[in-house]
């Protein structure tokens, strides 16, 4: 179910570089996600643990679970939306900026594998 | 030519040199930055091509540093992740670069601008790089000030207008992720320069360029560079890459070789455990990263080496410690740190063993390295989930990129080391080959206190040959500056906090201290101007292995201002 929302956030504001957002945008994406039974379909052959651990794990320690360079991501209040954005946008001097190095679909792996983490 | 006329002014050897011989400009370049001390001048990274990051000025001694103040600071525009580089002084002019290799030359009495420069940067790319936007250091030299960029440029500068001469794409780096941080190296009519990379799948290149007119004389790939090299990367490996010659090296007038070293190879991790000659991510030594290589600087081609991390699995880069030159005897040698903690004596001549002694407490990677063989002796290599113990030192390594100093007329080595050790679990990976950003680690991890009690960093004064300690200071924080030594007898260490130390380089007792308001990440150097005596450091705060300290240490580190720093000058009263 948690992964669900986050998929259906991740179409919601991923704007037109989103290969399915132009479709998918606004009234038409719950009704998309309702009707389709596996909307993570196209993420699933996506490990979202193992980009994260390659790439994220430098900073957001022991696997996002514990606050290092970066912050810690378990249980994070943070809104779906506003961790999509920062994935892609960065912060300046903090965290680069994934947005062309991650397709969506693994954008979208890697917000399910920090919103299942445990503490 | 007055820039010759300094160098020769400087040192008395030197100057016998000249008069003996006539020798062409260049030579006479290459012997004075031959020298033990930096003089006047300090022309190069690590002072001269000795990298002894030592001064020979004694204006400013044991006596009277309780004296010096701050005579002029500067402000760097854009100073994102703060300030990373070691400035250079030549005939009373400060130079130095920030972040987005931006240059600053300034009166080194006053800290008036002269000239300044901004190169126009991919900024895209550059908002998409985790190593990115520092610039740790510059090269001088044929008239010419010499910067590297993040998106994989040289770029040259008239010395005198700061006007480009040429702006030299060497790396593809839109590609392959990195482009150059480290400081160039000037050797004879060459830049020598090399590339970021231990955790993309680059091949770590080291570029000999020439300095008049910026054209690419040869390219030497640290992985895989050899058909020998290429060997030890089972299933083709090697293109997973990683072996960047990140800092600079040292060249040895002698033998004409230019020492570099090289980062460890991709990924950082490897679950293969005792089998890795056989199978894991990357099959093999791996050559020729974690090693330290003698080129030749007119082509480029390798003369020897020594890995010494055969098969890094544990990210303890030789990018990492300068090379000191020190004779011993008859015995020419050459002393290098590497991150793992060890300090690897070699003889200059061939790169074999002399000695390898342990600068840092806390190390279980290996049992010890063999001080006649260099040989790995009781290697703990990783196998895949979690590992029992922590595993010292820390990703961050016992020793970082921050140089020591070495006193000629103490014949001591000061040298900092790190105290700290990682929870790891290592996690199975696939090749990244492309695209760029994505980093290739194969582990989880946190950093946790050693077994001997909480993380710190030390000074140690040591023997270098022997490493025989002679005295300790402790801080709570790793310092993450490099160290400068002095003919006054004083050893200065910019510490994390943001204070500077003055000890006895003999004694270690403190004589002076004062706080620059932000932690040091940088450099420190001592120059004269008017006849005047200056130390010079950058303070600024931000990199991957500070970043850790508002986690590990809380305040001041939490508050500590990011993306800002200064260049603190002093002098006495």
């Amino acid at each position: 179910m948690r992964k669900s929302i986050v998929i259906l956030a991740a179409l919601a504001i991923s704007g037109p570089s989103l290969s399915t957002a132009g479709q998918a945008q606004q009234s038409t994406t719950a009704t998309t996600a309702s009707q389709t039974p596996e909307p993570e379909a196209s993420t699933s052959d996506i490990d979202g643990q193992q980009v994260f651990l390659n790439t994220c794990g430098f900073c957001h320690e022991n696997g996002g679970r514990a606050a290092g360079r970066g912050p810690k991501l378990a249980n994070s209040a943070r809104s779906d939306e506003f961790i999509i954005q920062r994935i892609k946008k960065g912060k300046l001097g903090s965290m680069p900026a994934f947005g062309s190095a991650f397709s969506d679909s693994q954008i979208i792996a890697i917000l399910a594998y920090i919103r299942a983490l445990d503490e | 030519m007055n820039l010759y006329a300094r160098y020769l002014g400087g040192c008395a050897v030197l100057a016998l040199a000249a008069t003996l011989t006539a020798l062409p400009a260049s030579a006479q370049d290459a012997a004075a930055l031959s020298a033990d001390a930096a003089q006047n001048d300090w022309a190069t990274h690590h002072g001269t091509y000795k990298s002894y990051h030592y001064s020979g000025l004694d204006q400013i001694n044991d006596g009277n540093v309780k004296d010096l103040q701050v005579a002029w600071t500067h402000f760097p525009e854009r100073a994102t992740r703060g300030i990373q580089s070691t400035p250079l002084a030549l005939d009373g002019v400060l130079y130095y670069s920030g972040s987005y290799s931006r240059i600053y030359a300034l009166d080194g009495a006053t800290g008036r601008t002269i000239w300044s420069y901004a190169p126009e940067l991919d900024e895209e790319l550059v908002a998409k790089q985790t190593h990115s936007p520092y610039n740790r250091g510059i090269a001088l030299g044929h008239g010419n000030l010499y910067v590297g960029t993040v998106d994989g440029r040289l770029i040259a500068l008239d010395l005198k207008t700061g006007k480009v001469q040429w702006d030299k794409r060497l790396l593809d780096s839109k590609k392959i992720t990195v482009g150059f941080t480290g400081a160039p190296l000037v050797v004879k009519d060459k830049v020598i320069i090399g590339a970021q990379g231990g955790e993309w799948p680059g091949r770590g290149p080291i570029f000999g360029i020439d300095g008049k007119t910026g054209e690419k004389k040869w390219e030497f790939f640290t992985v895989a560079g050899t058909e020998e090299a290429k060997e030890t990367w089972g299933n083709d490996s090697w293109r997973t890459g990683g072996g960047g010659g990140w800092m600079p090296g040292a060249y040895d007038a002698e033998t004409n070789s230019v020492w570099w070293g090289t980062a460890n190879p991709a990924p950082l991790y490897d679950w293969s455990g005792a089998d890795w000659k056989k199978s894991g991510p990357r099959p093999g030594d791996n050559l020729y990263t974690t090693s330290v290589i003698a080129l030749d600087p007119d082509t480029g081609k390798l003369k020897f080496y020594h890995q010494e991390l055969p098969h890094d699995a544990w990210d303890f880069d030789s990018a990492v410690g300068e090379f000191v030159f020190i004779n011993r005897g008859d015995k020419k040698l050459v002393l290098h740190a590497n991150k793992s903690g060890f300090v690897f004596v070699y003889d200059r001549s061939n790169a074999k063993i002399e000695n390898v002694w342990q600068l840092v407490k806390n190390i279980n990677f290996v049992k010890s390295i063999d001080p006649k063989t260099g040989e790995l002796i009781g290697r703990r290599d990783l196998t895949l989930g979690k590992q029992d113990t922590p595993l010292c030192p820390a990703i961050s390594g016992g020793i970082s990129w921050n140089s020591g100093a070495y006193s000629p007329k103490t014949g001591l080595y000061y040298k900092i080391g790190q105290e700290w050790c990682i929870d790891v679990t290592v996690e199975k990976t696939t090749p990244i080959l492309e695209p760029m950003a994505q980093l290739n680690i194969g582990a989880t991890f946190k950093t946790v206190a050693p077994p001997d009690g909480p993380v710190h960093g030390h000074l140690d004064a040591r023997d270098p040959v022997s490493g025989v300690k002679k005295w300790e200071i402790n801080y709570k924080e790793p310092p993450l500056s490099s160290v400068l030594a002095t003919a006054g007898n004083l050893v200065f260490v910019p510490d994390a906090e943001g204070v500077v130390h003055a000890y006895n380089a003999e004694s270690g007792q403190e004589l002076w201290s004062h706080n620059n308001g932000l932690g040091h990440n940088a450099g420190i150097i001592s120059y004269s101007a008017g006849g005047k005596q200056y130390i010079a450091m950058p303070a600024g705060w931000g990199s991957l292995v500070s970043d850790d300290y508002a986690t590990l240490f809380g305040e001041p580190f939490k508050s500590m201002a990011k993306n800002t720093g200064a260049l603190v000058v002093f002098s006495l009263k």
